[in-house]
């Protein structure tokens, strides 16, 4: 296997790997997570569900095409491959194979691996809509925070320093509030 | 009262619609990495609020084979759920067709089925469910991804809303195929209610969406109600565009699958789902006008196998024998008073 480089921007290992046929002509596209997301898009590239075939199970095909555009190596010997979930011990392999992760943690441990992946069958990595009502607190919070940042950006650009120094110490009570390492 | 044992809004193309949301508690792997002891914890502590309001607990383990394919033929629970090997639990309340599969893919399944073109309903019986017990679970959730869920397809809200819908003069006009492209662009997915692969049999498709990622539970609600309110109208144009000798070469075949089914003396199952699907098809033209949507409804549930088996207090031992319970059930049915 040799390492194959995203067609479109060709500084990403292409990961996303499928034939479209256009009155009877066939073109093959390389490309990676990104710029398939991109085209997806602009509506260059047909919809996921053609692209992977079944959409019962996604990541029958790609998972496979996942590795096989990791640097031209053997997934057998790739980083991805040792590394495990601490939580549960999932491998990066195990979710690749059975398309399913082993726990919440998983999603942390291996956010970079599973970005081009969650993408790939969303067209999105963020989240909107309901919110637990234990979260809910600290979700009003971190849009406040990123509201007052703005704020204080803008105060500066003023020079309304006074201001800037309230918003400061709202700003740092807010953070206290939330804890470090949030999610 | 069951929910297939009524009839809903729309019912001349509409058989049901359904919500389903994934949950799952914060301090648990998920299923594939959860061992019965973890499995059993969390049957114990879901069952104590929903018991609590009246929910009746069916722990899967207890129960016949027969008795839980029952269940995935009332669709309260999926084909995995029936057969699973590990401790898994149903809580139901059947009063808004109110199921919610515990150990299912997830550790939660909360859903609510109803007859007809219900969706806001249905999503506001599950959703009812899934906020008493957010009082006293912490779900796996983040920011970024929303509800954390075992397959990573249904991250984000955890919802899937689906439609079953009766396309009988769309599948006869060969639209079909071109409908389930145009639908997968927007979106959404097409399956056959029986038999995937097999082609839809009794003209049945379920209509869901996809992706639960960026986009809201009413966003989603409101993309599916849309494109059924679309698909709604062009089969009642298909059928209103059935006229002359084609209406009564129709009207010949219905009337046949009404006596079929009034008078048949053994019954198989595939004969039935056909059979069906032309009776439904003869209440919606107006040419078979003694047979109600609610009967109908209540023997795509009863006359299936499993189902079927259970009602009789000797149950049948050869195929034969089913089969000639399915004839008499069905007449039984048809000769009630709606």
């Amino acid at each position: 296997m040799k390492l194959m480089l995203c067609e479109k921007c060709k500084k990403r290992a292409a990961t996303v790997f499928y034939n479209e046929n256009i009155n009877g002509k066939t073109r093959s596209y390389s490309l990676c997570g990104e710029c398939a997301a991109k085209l997806r898009e602009k509506g260059e590239l047909q919809d996921i569900t053609s692209m992977i075939g079944s959409f019962a199970d996604p990541f029958s095909k790609l998972h496979d095409d996942f590795f096989g555009g990791f640097f031209g190596i053997p997934a057998r010997i790739s980083s991805t491959d040792t590394k495990k979930c601490p939580e549960c011990g999932t491998t990066f392999r195990e979710i690749a194979d059975g398309g399913k992760v082993g726990c919440p943690t998983c999603y942390t441990t291996f956010g970079d691996e599973l970005s081009d992946l969650i993408r790939s069958v969303h067209g999105t990595t963020a989240h909107t809509g309901r919110v637990p009502s234990r979260h809910r607190a600290k979700q009003e919070r971190t849009e406040k925070l990123n509201a007052l940042r703005e704020e204080l950006k803008a105060a500066i650009g003023n020079e309304e320093y006074e201001k800037a120094a309230s918003l400061r110490d709202e700003i740092h009570k807010l953070e206290a509030e939330n804890g470090k390492g949030a999610i | 009262m069951a929910w297939y044992n009524t009839v809903g809004t729309a019912s001349d193309t509409v058989i049901s619609s359904r919500v389903r949301l994934a949950r799952n508690l914060v301090g648990y792997p998920f299923a594939s990495k959860l061992d019965a002891a973890g499995a059993n914890e969390i049957i114990e502590k879901v069952s104590v609020p929903l018991e609590a309001a009246g929910f009746r607990k069916i722990n899967f383990s207890d129960i016949s084979p027969v008795m839980a394919t029952s269940y995935v033929e009332r669709h309260y629970v999926s084909p995995d759920f029936a057969t699973k090997e590990t401790p898994h639990a149903l809580l139901l309340q059947e009063t808004g067709g109110i199921a919610v599969m515990v150990c299912e893919e997830d550790h939660l399944r909360i859903q609510s089925i109803l007859s007809g073109l219900e969706l806001e309903e249905a999503y506001r019986n599950a959703m009812r469910v899934e906020k008493r017990l957010d009082e006293d679970f912490d779900f796996a959730y983040s920011e970024q991804l929303g509800y954390l869920t075992h397959c990573p397809t249904n991250l984000g809200t955890g919802m899937r809303a689906s439609v079953m819908m009766f396309l009988p003069a769309l599948t006869a006009g060969g639209y079909m195929d071109s409908l389930a492209a145009q639908l997968s662009k927007i979106g959404l997915t097409v399956r056959g209610l029986f038999g995937e692969g097999s082609g839809a049999a009794g003209c049945m498709y379920q209509i869901s969406n996809q992706i639960t990622l960026g986009i809201t539970e009413e966003e989603t609600l409101k993309k599916l109600k849309d494109a059924v309110s679309q698909i709604i109208e062009s089969e009642r144009k298909a059928r209103a565009s059935i006229t002359g000798e084609s209406l009564e070469r129709l009207t010949d075949r219905v009337k046949r699958a009404e006596g079929a089914l009034r008078y048949a003396y053994r019954m198989s199952s595939a004969e039935f789902i056909k059979l069906f699907a032309d009776v439904r098809f003869g209440i919606a033209l107006g040419v078979i006008t003694d047979i109600t949507y609610e009967q109908l409804g209540t023997l795509l549930v009863e006359a299936m196998p499993a189902t079927l088996t259970l009602s009789s207090e000797n149950a049948p031992k050869t195929e034969a024998a089913r089969d000639r319970l399915r004839a008499q059930k069905i007449q039984n049915i048809l000769s009630a008073q709606g």
